[in-house]
């Protein structure tokens, strides 16, 4: 067990000297080519005042630049079959097109051109602000949303974890072009990005071409690490929303530690037994999947007892501590006493005695059977590689892959133990206050 | 690529009790197989006063089948690295499979036990009722659900199955039980109507084979056909709901549209993309939110299923800026069919959706759509692969001619659902 590796394609990986780090992954039958450019700048990088100044970068990337005025960027790509696309987390942000392979040119000259020469003009910004008002309206109209927003501004009063990648409604009002461009002049450049190429292509001359095109751009682009420490929760902290809706929502959530922590796999595995999923390794679409898992813990207590519609965990290593939630849904006329004792029983179980010996084992197989179907096409390829190369490198893949099949019940339980702890949790409750199905 | 492993190419077979097989190859370097039967088993055919039926029954034929309850089914399935999954629409219900390639046979088996043996347990049925009220609620208080609702049931007239979406309300929901489900499953998955659809990397004779003998128990009844109400009635020209306190309208304009199997719907389906299908390229999308910064979100669809479909356009936008987007929709939706759409645009559109083709054989499941879609409405084998060629022959007047019949703004509903205020 301990030599096994996930079966991903065979990857070529070289840095600039400007700080540019490559993985090219060739994969010889493939119609498609994908070019991920990933930057290790996210709504980490953001302090109060210009919240969503990554996300707002995001959009203006498209925006034009001097080799694509306005629009360009978009009919390039799409005029010849491509897709393209972006987005922004808090560690890092992707920006990504995949083409028909004969057109792999266009998306690299495309990303040569906007990763440090981005114009960002006062109009342009200004126009986007409310485009971005809107993504954020849309988002605000569901529940669950605020909700979360809430849970992590209550967890984090130290770190940037605490803000919503979208940014705050002031933010977005007030952020100037002018901060906007030296947010983006101070963390985009090579030294913060990697650039990924999955697909049908040839490697050497893909090689050269990227060495063309990049290696002529400046060595930009300031450290990205944070060094606000949270500390430690000293006691419960709880928010009462109420809002339009019908549904009650319910998130608990508790410090979880950061990616490179020992005890990482172990709180993957509490996460699969709890909720089901395993956002890393797991068969099926890219990231996640929404599907349910009736053999869950979290689905057993709640929804087959008929105390919640929907039921689930979630945690996704992040570079710093993070927060390991529940979600719930009530089922009609379920209070929120009731539901915080099952989650209660539930964690507590899983604190006193860890996961069945069949829990395990089923994880275990999932994972496995996750990782040997991981890498499907080249667009895939492209985010798995970027993806983990933002958390650490494509080899962290297989170190945490084998840490992973080897976690014992005690290590499962021993971290439940310690994470479950009511002095550190967030309580969000969502009232709805009902009563307003529309005239 | 041989002809017979072009995944842009499917080959048709015969199944058991009048069962339509549809093979496809798989996309290169693909590891992975993806199965879907298909049944004429959508919410069209709920019985009257159990709304529901369909949704409740497609739901459930994941929810343990054969030899296996729900948790035994889900653990095999977490196991072998493969998912399950049910969808209902109101024309058919749909349950795929997708998995590792080299487990098709023992996958394959478990699907043919959802089809002919769901368990349709009592407590499963509970389950699945509770969530589905839930969804009748949210469907009336989330925007973009309401809007939605809306906007099928001003454009359907009362009794046509596309006015309704499937989720009843609460009265015939609960007066839905085991044996009226398993009565609803066993009069409409049948042979006769349905279509099996494979993507793998399985010789056509292997999956017919496989076939016949796992859906050797089909009936072979052909199930009760359905009459449609004519779609005649004006749609009113707004709907209006007020939900106070959300953050964001959502709009919707629309109306009625063609078929599939329509023969202008080539034509339609370029003039919807330039419209609002194509993404960035597409019109709303300039106008509306890269030239107008006035939403997030801006395109239009065109629905075109067995018996007719409808087309909509739809935008998001603040309490503040709603009134400002609705005429660019209206003006965008009627620009489309009363002036021809220049040359060169349309040249780009088409071009970009001939491309993207191509990307659609990225993975298995991506590739098993387009045969679904082959499958379903009974295209020819080579459709996809001929798709590019007929797109190519359109001359924009012909665009045109097809978007005043499948894109007509005369007619057409808007629908407002959010914090609008009262009217």
């Amino acid at each position: 067990m301990v030599g096994k590796a996930v079966p991903r394609p065979r990857v070529h990986s070289f840095q600039l000297p400007n700080g540019l780090r490559v993985l090219l992954a060739p994969l010889e039958s493939s119609p498609t080519a994908s070019v991920w450019v990933w930057y290790r700048v996210g709504s980490k990088n953001e302090h109060p005042g210009i919240t969503g100044a990554s996300h707002w970068v995001e959009h203006m990337l498209f925006e034009g630049s001097p080799r694509y005025p306005k629009g360009a960027i978009d009919l390039a790509v799409l005029r010849v079959g491509g897709e393209l696309n972006a987005f922004t987390d808090t560690d890092f942000t992707a920006y990504f097109t995949t083409v028909p392979r004969e057109h792999l040119a266009v998306p690299l000259d495309i990303e040569s051109d906007r990763m440090t020469r981005a114009l960002i003009t006062d109009p342009e910004v200004e126009r986007e602000r409310t485009v971005i008002h809107s993504e954020r309206e849309g988002a605000e109209n569901w529940p669950e949303f605020r909700v979360e927003e809430e849970a992590y501004s209550l967890a984090f009063r130290v770190h940037p974890y605490r803000w919503e990648v979208l940014g705050r409604r002031v933010d977005i009002e007030r952020l100037t072009p002018r901060e906007l461009r030296a947010y983006y002049g101070k963390f985009y450049g090579p030294r913060n990005a990697t650039l990924v190429v999955a697909g049908g292509f040839d490697l050497r001359t893909v090689a050269a071409e990227v060495r063309r095109k990049f290696s002529r751009l400046p060595a930009s682009g300031d450290d990205v690490s944070v060094h606000d420490v949270e500390p430690p929760p000293q006691g419960e902290r709880r928010a009462e929303l109420r809002g339009p809706g019908t549904t009650p929502y319910l998130q608990v959530g508790w410090r979880a530690p950061a990616l490179d922590d020992p005890t990482t796999p172990a709180t993957m595995i509490l996460d699969t037994v709890l909720g089901g999923e395993n956002r890393l390794f797991h068969a099926g679409a890219a990231w996640g999947r929404a599907a349910e898992h009736p053999s869950a813990r979290l689905y057993r207590a709640l929804i087959d007892t008929g105390l919640a519609v929907r039921a689930t965990s979630e945690w996704r290593p992040r570079v710093y501590p993070d927060l390991f939630s529940v979600h719930v849904q009530a089922a009609r006329g379920v209070t929120f006493e009731r539901l915080e004792k099952a989650v209660e029983r539930v964690t507590d179980q899983l604190a006193r005695s860890g996961p069945t010996a069949r829990e395990l084992d089923d994880a275990r197989v999932r994972i496995e059977r996750g990782a040997a179907m991981a890498y499907e096409g080249a667009s895939r390829t492209g985010f798995r590689l970027g993806y983990f190369a933002m958390l650490r490198s494509a080899e962290f893949e297989d170190d945490l892959f084998r840490r992973l099949l080897r976690v014992t019940r005690t290590q499962v339980r021993d971290r439940a133990r310690e994470m479950f702890r009511p002095e550190a949790r967030v309580v969000v409750r969502y009232t709805p206050t009902g009563g307003d199905a529309g005239e | 690529m041989s002809e017979r492993n072009d995944p842009l190419r499917v080959e048709y077979a015969d199944g058991p009790s009048g069962l339509r097989v549809v093979r496809q190859g798989p996309p290169a370097g693909s590891a992975s197989f993806s199965a879907t039967f298909l049944a004429p088993a959508g919410w069209a055919h709920d019985p009257a006063g159990a709304e529901g039926t369909a949704r409740l029954s497609s739901q459930l034929v994941t929810s343990g089948a054969g030899h296996r309850n729900r948790l035994e089914l889900a653990r095999f399935l977490d196991r072998a690295g493969a998912t399950l999954t049910a969808h209902v629409d109101p024309e058919s219900a749909e349950v795929t499979l997708w998995g590792p390639a080299t487990e098709w046979e023992p996958l394959l088996r478990v699907l043919a036990d959802a089809v002919l043996r769901p368990r349709f347990e009592e407590a499963d049925l509970l389950r699945v009722r509770r969530q589905l009220l839930e969804r009748q609620m949210r469907e009336l208080t989330q925007p973009a659900s309401r809007a939605e609702r809306e906007m099928m049931r001003a454009i359907f007239p009362t009794g046509h199955p596309y006015r309704e979406t499937g989720v009843g309300d609460p009265r015939s929901v609960r007066r839905v039980r085991t044996d009226r489900v398993r009565r609803f499953h066993s009069d409409h998955f049948t042979g006769p109507g349905s279509v099996l659809v494979f993507t793998g990397p399985v010789p056509t004779s292997a999956v017919a084979r496989a076939a016949r003998q796992l859906f050797a128990d089909l009936p072979s009844e052909a199930p009760p056909l359905l009459e449609l109400p004519r779609v005649s009635r004006p749609a009113p020209p707004e709907v209006r709901v007020d939900l106070p306190g959300r953050a964001q309208v959502e709009i919707r304009l629309a109306g009625t549209s063609l078929a599939r199997t329509d023969p202008q719907f080539a034509g339609a389906y370029l003039a919807n993309e330039v419209l609002g299908g194509a993404a960035m390229l597409s019109r709303l999308f300039r106008r509306v939110r890269s030239t107008g910064g006035l939403v997030y979100h801006a395109s239009s669809q065109i629905e075109a299923m067995r018996w007719g479909g409808y087309w909509s356009a739809q935008a998001g936008a603040g309490p503040d800026r709603w009134s400002k987007v609705v005429p660019m929709l209206r003006e965008e939706v009627e620009r489309i069919s009363a002036a021809t759409i220049p040359g060169r645009e349309l040249d780009v559109v088409r071009e970009s959706r001939i491309g993207e083709l191509q990307l659609s054989l990225e993975s298995t499941s991506d590739a098993h759509e387009l045969a679904v879609e082959v499958g379903y409405f009974g295209l020819p084998a080579d459709h996809w692969k001929t798709w590019p060629a007929r797109l190519r022959a359109l001359s924009p007047r012909e665009v045109r001619t097809a978007a005043e019949g499948a894109l007509d703004a005369r007619g057409s509903v808007t629908v407002l659902a959010g914090p609008v205020g009262k009217s």
